[in-house]
Formats: structure tokens, sequence, C-alpha cells
């Protein structure tokens, strides 16, 4: 993987050049009236960022996040609403233009191994999911700081990318370090030869340097929230089935379902189908495991009739059925469910409450 | 252009048999190659109203033409209720794992139904029926509500007059025509003339009925393995992607419907 230098005054044409060729989303920064519930004295931020369509934006309000946006990465992989199919035609669907995302972090880069499990394999294959992940540019980024709510480190995930992207920026005095990493990116980088210069020895080390900082001032922060190992996960959320927590933390749900929109890695969708004239076509929704029709079957069966149950098979989906059949934790750790969650429900603290009742005895 | 996984494609509505008050049959023709094996199912398209997950209720053997046994008791139900013959539904699939006849081979095999149960079984006793000298013998044990909920209420004497063919009947409650047995199919399980040591049962219906069906197979001695169960739940892909029908690590539309108590037995609350 070659890395190169990017100057900051560079950066436009950079943007520009893949903008040519691709539909580019950018990060920008936006003011949310979300305060920060508990940082134990770190004094971290508090501001979001939002990615917008780069050509709808003026530069100045385009900028580096410095933590991952609001909105998970499969937003623009699979929309909340979108067509996929009509009836009993052909797909005449208009070819896309490439995606292109730049203000992913390593969270969104871990979580869309997860969406590419479900969505590409593994024996059916969403054709049009498909082809719009071969055909997207990740542009990732290194965290150069972390929100109260951030906890990838908890789960061994790295604040920065190491793998899954095209281009990776790295922040450096008046710069970026670019990581090149695929042949696509490769040639959009030859193309603009002239902004790039070779990192030098000391921006490497520059670079390491500043990853390990924000890596430790993270595990700092999390060390106070007592979040269990990413091994333990599958059976805590197993043998706490019949644990008291689930009703206890879901007593202020209000079943808004912002924790699986903003999930990372949630992936549930409905089909609805609508008349569109003398035809009619098919879309697929964003749904969630935590609104009372989720399993509801014609006739009025329900297996989660109660809100608890729903919150438990939420993380039985994602703590034990991804663990089982994928290896993994269907959980990146970007709190983004925290954030956005207005009855205050914490995954970190139930997790913790499940790993304590399983291994700390009640005295 | 690889296929588009969420495509119903065409069949039209050849015939409609009434089956009892809130059940009719379907006789669809697909406009397209279609083939199933018994216990996969199909998802259903109303053309602008929705899809539902059903069981093709006719012989897999047949290929032009599928039979599907539908109650009215939901949104996308009472739309195909309300369809004439000669208009034209979707259809995808087939999806998910079907009875697997192999391990039926030689075998006693006994198939309990409750109420509209009986249409994916329907396809099976076919199945069975076509092939009948690879099976020692066919007993059903089948349970309606009342005389009136009963399906295929012609082909039951037919098939009862076969060879190797063994049926009883039940309902919950009777009527003055009913002269057959009265009480839960967990009645009619007493005695039954299969030989444990090489039998396979089959159980399809609703899940409180499953669950009684099984606890009594196992009471009779049954082995997990031997047990096979028809899973309803909530779905809407059929494809393993859509998250709604998920039963422990398993999906009921991927890796079901059909799966073996052995498989469920760790899971909780699997009849809820």
């Amino acid at each position: 993987m070659d890395t190169l230098f990017l100057k900051s005054e560079d950066f436009f044409k950079f943007l520009d050049r893949i903008s040519l060729d691709y539909e580019l989303y950018v990060p920008c920064k936006i003011n949310t009236t979300a305060k920060v519930k508990c940082d134990f004295g770190f004094s971290l931020p508090a501001e979001d960022y939002f990615l917008e369509k780069y050509t709808q934006l003026n530069e100045e309000s385009i900028i580096f996040n410095e933590y991952r946006s609001i909105e998970p990465a499969r937003t623009y992989f699979t929309p909340c609403k979108e067509e996929v199919s009509q009836y009993f035609c052909e797909d005449k669907k208009a070819k896309e233009r490439p995606l292109a995302v730049y203000g992913i972090k390593n969270c969104d880069i871990f979580s869309l191994k997860i969406q590419d499990w479900v969505f590409l394999g593994p024996d059916v294959v969403d054709q049009q999911y498909k082809e719009r992940r071969q055909s997207a540019l990740i542009i990732s980024g290194d965290c150069t700081a972390f929100k109260e709510a951030c906890f990838c480190r908890a789960f061994d995930i790295n604040p920065f990318v190491e793998e899954g992207f095209d281009f990776n920026l790295s922040p450096l005095n008046n710069g970026f370090l670019v990581d090149i990493a695929t042949q696509k990116a490769k040639d959009i980088a030859d193309s603009i030869k002239e902004v790039f210069s070779p990192a030098t020895a000391g921006q490497l080390s520059g670079r390491a340097s500043k990853r390990e900082l924000v890596v430790r001032r993270l595990e700092e922060h999390l060390a106070q929230h007592k979040i269990p190992k990413k091994e333990t996960l599958k059976d805590i959320v197993t043998s706490g089935y019949s644990s008291k927590i689930w009703q206890e933390q879901m007593k202020t749900c209000v079943e808004c379902g912002g924790c699986v929109f903003m999930c990372d890695t949630c992936h549930c969708f409905l089909l609805s189908d609508e008349p569109v004239g003398e035809n009619a076509r098919r879309l697929r929704l964003w749904d969630g495991c935590l609104f009372k029709n989720f399993t509801l079957v014609a006739g009025g069966a329900n297996p989660l009739k109660m809100r608890y149950m729903r919150l438990r098979n939420r993380y039985l989906k994602k703590f034990d059925f991804f663990i089982d059949n994928m290896g993994i934790q269907a959980c990146c750790g970007c709190g983004r469910c925290i954030d956005v969650c207005p009855g205050k429900i914490d995954i970190r603290y139930i997790l913790r409450r499940l790993y304590e009742e399983k291994y700390i005895p009640a005295a | 252009m690889k296929r588009n996984i969420y495509q119903p494609l065409e069949a039209r509505v050849e015939e409609i048999i009434a089956e009892t008050p809130t059940i009719k049959t379907f006789v669809l023709k697909p406009k397209f190659d279609f083939s199933f094996q018994t216990g996969q199912f199909i998802e259903l398209t109303v053309p602008g109203a929705g899809e539902a997950p059903f069981t093709p209720s006719s012989d897999p053997g047949v290929k032009d033409k599928i039979d599907v046994t539908i109650m009215k008791v939901g949104r996308v139900t009472s739309y195909i209720h309300a369809i004439k013959e000669g208009m034209v539904l979707g259809i995808r699939g087939p999806f998910g794992q079907g009875y697997p006849l192999d391990k039926f081979k030689n075998k006693d095999v006994l198939i309990v139904g409750g109420g509209v149960g009986l249409a994916p079984l329907r396809s099976l006793l076919l199945s069975l029926f076509s092939d009948i000298d690879n099976y020692n013998k066919v007993v059903l044990r089948y349970g309606a509500r009342t005389p009136v909920d009963i399906v295929y209420k012609d082909a039951l004497p037919q098939w009862q007059k076969k060879k190797k063919v063994d049926i009883l009947t039940t309902v919950d409650v009777g009527d003055a025509t009913w002269k057959g047995h009265v009480g839960l199919v967990t009645t009619i399980l007493k005695d039954l003339p299969v030989d444990l040591k090489k039998a396979v049962s089959i159980v399809c219906g609703p899940p409180i009925m499953m669950k009684f069906v099984t606890l009594k197979l196992l009471d009779l001695g049954f082995k997990p393995v031997d047990i096979y169960l028809s899973m309803e739940k909530s779905m809407s892909c059929g494809l393993g992607k859509c998250g709604h029908c998920r039963i422990g690590r398993y999906y009921a539309c991927k890796d079901g419907p059909v799966f073996t108590f052995e498989q469920l037995k760790d899971i909780r609350d699997i009849w809820d």
C-alpha cells in the first residue's frame, strides 16, 4: 500500500478529481441540541457531522470529521426507502453514478462487513447492493478525537482504519497522509500526481504517535464504563436471558426506532408494495426489531409482544446470532444508538450489567 | 443482467376452490419455469397490495401448476381471497428447506396436521403417494376445529383407500352430522400403528398444536431428530436478509421452514 502526502491547500483538487467520476459525499459540521450525558470529566466534543453531497456545499463547510458522522455508513448502500423492483417487466432503472463516501470511520468499515455478509451472501446476492458496493469509492479517515458515546476499542476495534477502504486520510500538520489501498484509488492518485508528495519517515511516525494518543485517551475513557470484552458477549447475553435488566431498561423506551435506524450494523427491512398507475412497484423500507409489529404474524401471534422481549431479541441478534453465524458481533461500538436514544438506554450499561450479573454475584 | 431477488414473476389464477368458509385453494399457472420441493415455500404477491409466504399444497411432480391453500386471516390473505379466476398474481421462490424425503425412505411416516396446516402436508402426502413403494406406511392424524373447518374433504376419503395409508380425523367440537372422533389431535395419537424404531413424524399446524403434539411425540418415544416441524414466523424477503424470522441461530426462511426438533430444542420460547 502506498502512502503519500497531500497538502491542505490541494485538498479540494483531490475532492474535485473524485467528484468528476463519483457522486461524492463529504462531511460537514452540524449543530445539534444533543448534550453529552456523562463524560467522566474528559470534556469530550459534542458537535456532530453529517455527510452531504459535495456539489451542494461551499468549500468552507467541508471539513475533516474528527469522528464518525451521525448517520451510519449503510445509509449510502441501502437507503431507508428505495424501490427495489417493478412488477412483471424488465427492471428499467437508470444506471447510477458510483458513490464516493468521504468521512467513513473504522466503526463504519467494520459494520460494512456485516452489511456485506447480509446482502452479498452467504447464498443469495442483492444485485443492487453489490453493484453499488463494488463501484463505490471509500475514503476513510483516522479518528482524531472521539465522542462520549464512542466505544470501539472496548471491542478491539481501532479508531483508525487499516483495511476495507480505497483512500484513507490521516490529518498531519498542514495536510494529510493518504493511504492508497486499491487500484481504482491508485488510478485516481496517478491522474493528479502533482498534488501528492511521498510520505516521509517522520510523517509516518508522527501519524503512529497521533494514533496511539487517541487510542490511549479512548481507553482511559472506556475504563470508566467497564464494558465487557467481546469474547464474553455471546455468553452474557444468552445466560442473561431471564435477567431483569431487559424490563428495567425498557421502562423509558418510546419505541421511536432510533437505535435500530442509526445502527451501523442493523440491516432489517420490510418489502412493501404500492400501486403506480396500472402497475405496481416494490419498496425496501428499513424495519427494526424494536417495533411491536416486527414479528407479528397474520392471525395475531407475536413472539416479541412485550418491549423487553424486543430489546433482548436485539441483543441476541447482535451478540448470539451473528457470532454464531459470522464469527463477529454485530456491534462496532460507534455509540450512535446511545446518542440517539431519548430514553437514555445505554448499550454499554446493559452489557456491563449482564456481565456483572453473571460473573460478580451480589454480596 | 443478474436476477433481481425481490422481483415477483407472473402467475395466472386458473381455478379457485372453496375448501371451508375461510379457506380457499388457488390453482396457479406460472408464466415461467417453476418447480419446488415439497415443504419449500413461495412468496405470493397481490400486485400493489403486498406479499405473504405460503407453502404450496400440490404435488411437486406436477410441473405446470401449483396449488396454494390459503386461510383468510390477515391483510394480504384478505386481498387474495377477493381475487377472481383469470387474474394475475406474483410469485417469488421457492425458498427454504423442504421435507427431506430421503430420510423418510423405508420408514413409517407419521404426519400430524392441524387446521390449514394440512396444506403443506397435502403436498408431502401426494409426494409420498406417488412413490409409496419406497415408504413403509403413511399414517395421517388430522385435527380441525369443527367439521366445517376440515380442508380437502373430498380428498381425505380417497387417500384413506390407498394402500399403506392410515388416516384418522378428529374435530375439537362436533356437530349433528359428525360421526367421527371428537377431541384435540393429541387425543388420537394413542396406539399409533407405527414402529418407533423406524418411524419419523412430521407436524404442521398452529404453534400451540405443534407444541403439544411435539411433547406428546417425545412422550411416545420419538427422538427429537425424528420430529420435523414447520415453523411459522413473520417473513418478508424469504432470503435470509430482512431479519424478521430469526429463530436462535437460524432464519426460518432460509434454514427452515422445516426444522427437526433436535435443531430447535435448546432455543427458548420457540412456540410463542
